[in-house]
């Protein structure tokens, strides 16, 4: 993977600044000029969105032979493939599924609890002419294809609002783990000693704690908000990703790329950039990419058992919703969760398959 | 090997649990300084308070509790008292937070213990056998189902065995009947959807390391010469294979209590209303028994600590070929 920054060279850097800088300015602007253009998650998101273009497709795009030998390698894996697609359709949905919806939020009496297209139930139901409640039967209808909750909320637009919210959970929340975790591995691996073992010791300690605890415990100390959950499953996401980086930087160190490059007064920074980092790169990757499930599971399981953020709409709150109508309306609790277990498997088909394509040993 | 080498290593290993303790400890303090509101704001949500005025009402909490000394008395005053034995007051049950604990904790344990005891044996059976059967039609079916079971968000797996089972084939009730006797069958039938719940991702987990730790082990020469020498097939394996196989899953399973099974105990008791530290956990976070929610993560973390402290002595014992430095 090092050899794509030499070909691709300065343009690209300066291009990169220039989107940082005009996401900056956006920035600017946004808090001096005008009231709230975007949300404080937006700008999050914008800057995940650039990093990937320039870190991630840019240099697949200018290096298409490697990119192919990527591609072939993880097509063989057939279920990859399938866990490729299915994220390829599910950010798509949290794209412009929005547009395309109702209001996730919009409450209607009158429509409550309809089943999912094809199915039909008995309930009683207030009968507005008579101003009694009488049993009828309600079928799905083509208004709400998956049905409605309690609330008679549209059961398809706030799978679609649930997709966004994971996705952003999930891809943010990995970033900053992965982030945190890099840079103390990098970090402890290189300047050893004394730092190394503070570090690790920290590391050692967060590690300890159960992680759904700690989320808890943090959500309950700090109050729950989107922004806030993702930065707390960052926050204490890291200490795998750190310990692999760790060692994995450790074994290199010691290498004779990285000896030579050290004898020809390369400084320590362009070694961590242009040596280290790289070639922990796709270990990095296949880690990311294993631990967005259990991310997105994290949050589900908060927002599930009440500790999600309130103001959005989330699958687990959906779920949370369902448990309680679960004699009624039992597509309340069982559409979220299959969303939830596809995306989820279709991550860990991904993450299984690029380990193997990046592992040079295994044979395919 | 000296014996003092292990003594040495055991001490080594001891004092540095009790540093990773401290640590954990000192953590949970500062981030319940760190938050937005102070204990006391928490105290007084939960306190009918209203005919006083409530700026008297926080001094008075503050001065009880310490609150208004300088920070660093009050970490002494904290870390103090917990190794006395005084984890706090849970004003949402009124009675000391180690008296709740010693209350519920046996909840938690027997669901955990019956999950792992469940997943442990069935996964490393299956993936044995899923190793030993490579490639076969058997092998993809398992590998298959350990995929789906590490999916499976096991809350949502919880939800759709009350849907079916309770619900609409009514063979269980829906929720924990916390009146019957530990030891009995009734109980026992109570804890099987819970412990399916929670066991299924662990099972499919270590399904999974079983099967790989057995392919390693296959390739080995000793497996080799066991079969030269004529030995049937069932001893190869049952003998040989497994018990080099079984070293590390069993470790996996040590290291999985802080990742996995808090988190799943957690959620599985919450939806089936079993009355462990999950549970009282969870109710005293909408109390604002903020004693009760700080007691049970770091009981967490100890266990969790002691644990991996244990699987480590254990180790070095099971396996003679580990050096202790």
């Amino acid at each position: 993977m090092k050899k794509i920054s030499s070909k691709v060279g300065g343009l690209k850097n300066l291009m990169f600044i220039g989107a940082l800088l005009v996401l900056g300015l956006i920035l600017l602007l946004d808090i001096y000029l005008v009231d709230k253009i975007l949300a404080p998650l937006e700008y999050f998101y914008l800057f995940f969105a650039i990093l990937v273009i320039f870190y991630g497709l840019y240099p697949l795009y200018v290096n298409r032979r490697l990119t192919k030998y990527y591609w072939e390698r993880t097509k063989r894996h057939r279920l990859a493939v399938f866990g490729l697609s299915f994220i390829a359709f599910l950010i798509a949905v949290a794209i412009i599924g929005p547009f395309l919806t109702q209001d996730p939020t919009k409450v209607n009496f009158e429509e409550k609890n309809l089943p999912p297209l094809g199915f039909s139930i008995q309930q009683s139901v207030y009968d507005l002419k008579t101003g009694e409640f009488v049993t009828r039967e309600t079928p799905g209808t083509w208004k709400h294809l998956l049905g409605t909750d309690d609330k008679g909320r549209d059961m398809l637009a706030m799978l679609v609002s649930g997709a966004r919210v994971s996705l952003q959970v999930g891809l943010l929340a990995t970033f900053i783990a992965i982030l945190i975790g890099t840079i103390m591995g990098v970090l402890s691996a290189y300047l050893g000693g004394w730092a190394d073992m503070g570090l690790m010791r920290f590391t050692d300690i967060m590690m300890t704690f159960p992680f759904f605890l700690l989320l808890v415990f943090i959500i309950f100390i700090f109050g729950p908000s989107l922004a806030f959950i993702i930065l707390a499953i960052g926050l204490t996401g890291w200490t795998g990703t750190a310990r692999l980086v760790r060692s994995e930087a450790l074994s290199l160190r010691t290498r004779e790329f990285i000896m030579a490059s050290k004898s020809l007064g390369a400084s320590d920074a362009r070694i961590i950039f242009r040596h280290l980092i790289p070639n922990v790169l796709s270990s990095i990757i296949v880690i990311a990419t294993l631990s967005i499930p259990a991310v997105i599971l994290a949050e589900a399981a908060l927002s599930f058992i009440g500790l999600g953020d309130p103001t959005v709409t989330s699958w687990g709150v959906v779920l949370h919703a369902g448990q309680r109508t679960l004699d009624i309306a039992w597509w309340v609790a069982v559409e979220p969760g299959i969303m939830l277990f596809l995306t989820v498997l279709a991550f860990n088909f991904l993450g299984d398959g690029i380990r193997d394509a990046f592992d040079p040993r295994s044979q395919l | 090997m000296k014996r003092g080498g292990l003594q040495g290593y055991i001490i080594k290993r001891l004092i540095y649990a009790a540093l990773i303790a401290f640590g954990v400890v000192t953590i949970t303090f500062f981030l319940l300084r760190l938050g937005p509101s102070s204990p006391a704001d928490k105290y007084l949500a939960n306190m009918s308070a209203r005919t006083q005025d409530p700026a008297q009402v926080v001094a008075a909490i503050e001065a009880r509790y310490g609150l208004d000394k300088p920070v660093y008395e009050q970490y002494i005053d904290y870390v103090v008292n917990l190794a006395r034995g005084d984890w706090g007051w849970s004003f949402s049950t009124s009675m000391p937070v180690m008296k709740l604990i010693q209350r519920h904790w046996v909840y938690s344990f027997q669901l955990i213990l019956l999950s792992m005891l469940f997943s442990a044996s069935l996964g490393i059976l299956i993936g044995i056998y899923s190793a030993v059967k490579q490639y076969t039609r058997t092998d993809y079916l398992a590998t298959l189902f350990s995929f789906i079971g590490i999916s499976i968000p096991n809350f949502w797996l919880g939800i759709m065995l009350i849907l079916v089972f309770s619900v609409q084939l009514g063979w269980f009730k829906t929720f924990y009947d916390t009146g019957l006797p530990m030891f009995s069958l009734a109980n026992l039938k109570a804890l099987i959807l819970p412990v399916i719940t929670l066991g299924t991702g662990m099972m499919a987990g270590y399904t999974r390391y079983a099967r790989s730790a057995t392919l390693d082990n296959l390739r080995k020469e000793f497996v080799k010469t066991a079969r030269a020498k004529g030995l049937p097939e069932r001893v190869v394996i049952g003998k040989h294979v497994f018990r080099n196989a079984i070293l590390p899953v069993i470790t996996i399973i040590m290291f999985d209590l802080s990742g996995v099974v808090f988190g799943g105990a957690y959620l599985t008791e919450i939806i089936f209303g079993i009355p462990g530290l999950g549970r009282i956990s969870f109710n005293a976070i909408f109390a604002g028994d903020y004693p009760v929610v700080v007691t049970i993560t770091l009981i967490g973390a100890l266990v969790v600590l002691l644990t991996n402290l244990a699987t480590d002595i254990v180790y070095t014992w099971l396996d003679p070929r580990i050096r202790y430095d």
